[in-house]
């Protein structure tokens, strides 16, 4: 298989690991294209016979750093907005799922991609330990902690600082109560 | 495809009580409805025409 053959057959996972770390499928996608760029233009830095798979998924993490950097000098990541991770909007109809999408967002960027990665990808963890450029451990411990705070999260623990999950969740149940009395709730979204 | 993914060995796959638990697997269902669309969409014509270019370079 050829370098670029290789590039290819790698896009589907470079777009889940991009989708993992944006949060957002159009930022994804230019993610995915400024990796696969990076890529063909370090190609002769690529020793044939190594891991493929892991040098290509570090260029496109390093590519998501360097441009949170750029980001940061005149915006803050909290206000970039959170979770689009399915588009279609029936493949996300459950409040479950909606939750979960939520809840993901709010996980720190490493520990979402080492989840990803893993359960998605099935990934081991010294495959993902390489792929992160971090050590196993690390990448045991990323994905643990996003296990349990998830799990925290979604089973009802809800930290007092935790702002954001409470507003939705008062939102929701104006909604609800809304749609209960056959009234709009449209305007709940304007305020 | 690619060597990464292959290189597992059972003591770097996750632990069987972390998938197999109630939450685990609600998580890796969840995970894969919100993931697996992606995934399976098919790459864009420009991306694929900017790697075959280079190709023929």
């Amino acid at each position: 298989m050829t370098f670029h053959d290789q590039v290819i057959a790698i896009l589907p996972k470079l777009r889940v690991q991009a989708l993992s770390l944006t949060r957002n499928r159009a930022a994804a996608e230019d993610l995915v294209q400024d990796a696969v760029c990076n890529a063909l233009a370090a190609q002769n830095s690529f020793i044939p016979g190594t891991n493929f798979s892991a040098w290509m998924h570090r260029i496109l993490r390093n590519r998501f750093i360097s441009d949170l950097r750029k980001r940061r000098e005149t915006t803050d990541i909290d206000d970039v907005p959170a979770a689009n991770f399915a588009s279609p909007a029936t493949h996300e109809d459950s409040l479950a799922l909606k939750d979960l999408s939520l809840a993901l967002s709010r996980l720190p960027a490493d520990q979402r991609e080492a989840l990803v990665m893993v359960v998605i990808q099935g990934m081991s963890y010294e495959a993902l330990a390489e792929a992160t450029d971090c050590a196993v451990g690390t990448a045991k411990s990323r994905v643990f902690r996003a296990r349990r705070q998830l799990e925290a999260w979604m089973t009802g623990e809800m930290p007092s600082n935790d702002k954001l999950r409470v507003k939705v969740k008062a939102l929701r149940e104006a909604i609800d109560a809304r749609h209960r009395d056959g009234k709009s709730a449209d305007d709940l979204f304007l305020s | 495809m690619t060597g990464g993914d292959k290189s597992q060995s059972s003591s770097g796959k996750p632990k069987v009580e972390e998938n197999d638990s109630p939450f685990g697997i609600w998580l890796s269902r969840g995970l894969h409805q919100l993931f697996d669309d992606v995934a399976n969409e098919p790459i864009p014509d420009e991306l694929l025409k900017l790697i075959e270019e280079d190709r023929n370079k």
